[in-house]
């Protein structure tokens, strides 16, 4: 399997995966007009990488701004995550926030909620 | 199985093995109808079961669907809880943008955006209404000695308590600005000259009442001021020229005064 990377554009964050490194990276804001179209080969990818990569995954998040079809696609996401948690499979996020923007860490504190994986909230 | 019906089948069974019926004339009719009469039982009984294992499935399908959408519904409150404050936070981000956007940063007064804004709504409620406002162009006298003499944090201290003195003496509804460096203007809605001048007077003996400290002593600062009334028909630009041509004078008569446009 391969790495993919998206670029960043008005409404959608830049995303790259990296295969070898183990690493998902999202930056930006998003709020596309169609949210799956985005955010399916992301989901594709980090199930692909569950099932056949044997490594650990970790996802590095410097997202700001999320509208809500990207809400549902993020929690989507961290579903996959915690499946593969209860299968014995180490996986990690790392939400990454402005810490001038502290209510950027009280969202992720929402995302975190259910979530039984490591799950850091980290001010830069 | 009723007892009478199990009575009833030994009974059957029984006539049937029995060697003294075997040339009955009914004996064929009866082995006949006892052998309907199980086939009968067995496919009511493989009905039963077939039936049985519908109903489990489609109990199971029913629990299966039931924990589903109650898994969608709290995956929907969740979005909802956090799309909800995804918007309270790019509301509260507009707002202050909104504020740095008219406000200047120094003082915490409007900037020239926003005056130049109320002036020409004030200037159409004016011609609508056909109401008075007066405008006051404020300078501070001799600034750029206190920024030579005492450096520019202090001079940014100077303009900063003239501001909120300012802001202190005018009205509710008159809006104070920074129209640019030491200058300030002020606008006075529903105002005829006479009553402006008696706020724009108290600004400026407020300011110079103001003791600023500067290391053992105090600064004292003065303005000068050129008030305005609107003319029906000007436009506000006219008003502020009017206004800045009084400050002129007032500069010329010796500064700390105010005088009134023609």
């Amino acid at each position: 399997m391969s790495d993919f990377s998206i670029p960043r554009s008005q409404s959608t964050p830049a995303i790259q995966g990296k295969w070898s490194e183990g690493v998902l990276s999202m930056q930006g804001d998003s709020y596309p007009e169609n949210s799956y179209e985005l955010f399916h080969q992301v989901f594709e990818w980090v199930e692909r990488f569950l099932q056949d990569a044997g490594r650990p995954l970790t996802l590095e998040l410097h997202l700001l701004y999320l509208n809500t079809s990207s809400i549902k696609a993020m929690m989507d996401i961290f579903d996959l995550l915690e499946a593969a948690h209860h299968a014995g499979q180490p996986v990690a996020v790392n939400w990454h926030y402005d810490k001038r923007n502290e209510r950027v860490a009280d969202l992720a504190e929402e995302f975190k909620e259910d979530c039984t994986f490591p799950f850091a909230i980290v001010g830069f | 199985m009723t007892p009478d019906q199990r009575d009833l089948d030994e009974l059957v069974k029984r006539l049937l093995a029995d060697p003294a019926n075997s040339d009955h004339p009914m004996h064929y009719a009866l082995s006949q109808l006892w052998l309907a009469h199980r086939e009968l039982l067995n496919r009511i009984e493989r009905i039963t079961h077939v039936s049985d294992a519908y109903q489990s499935i489609a109990r199971e399908r029913e629990m299966s669907l039931a924990e589903r959408f109650d898994k969608q519904l709290r995956q929907l409150e969740k979005v909802a809880r956090i799309s909800d404050r995804y918007q309270q936070m790019m509301r509260e981000l507009n707002i202050a943008l909104e504020e740095a956007s008219t406000h200047d940063v120094l003082t915490s007064l409007a900037n020239r955006r926003l005056l130049m804004e109320r002036l020409k709504a004030e200037t159409e409620r004016a011609g609508r209404l056909q109401h008075d406002f007066c405008v006051a162009m404020v300078d501070i006298d001799h600034f750029k000695q206190v920024n030579d003499q005492h450096g520019h944090d202090t001079g940014d201290r100077v303009l900063i308590e003239i501001a909120r003195v300012m802001q202190a003496e005018v009205r509710e509804y008159d809006l104070c600005g920074r129209w640019g460096g030491e200058e300030f203007l002020i606008l006075l809605p529903e105002l005829d000259l006479a009553s402006a001048q008696v706020v724009v007077e108290r600004v400026r003996l407020g300011i110079r009442n103001l003791a600023i400290r500067q290391g053992t002593e105090a600064l004292t600062i003065t303005v000068s001021a050129g008030l305005a009334a609107h003319l029906p028909g000007e436009s506000y630009s006219d008003t502020i020229n009017r206004a800045d041509a009084a400050l002129l004078r007032a500069k010329q008569h010796g500064r700390d005064c105010l005088v009134l446009a023609s």
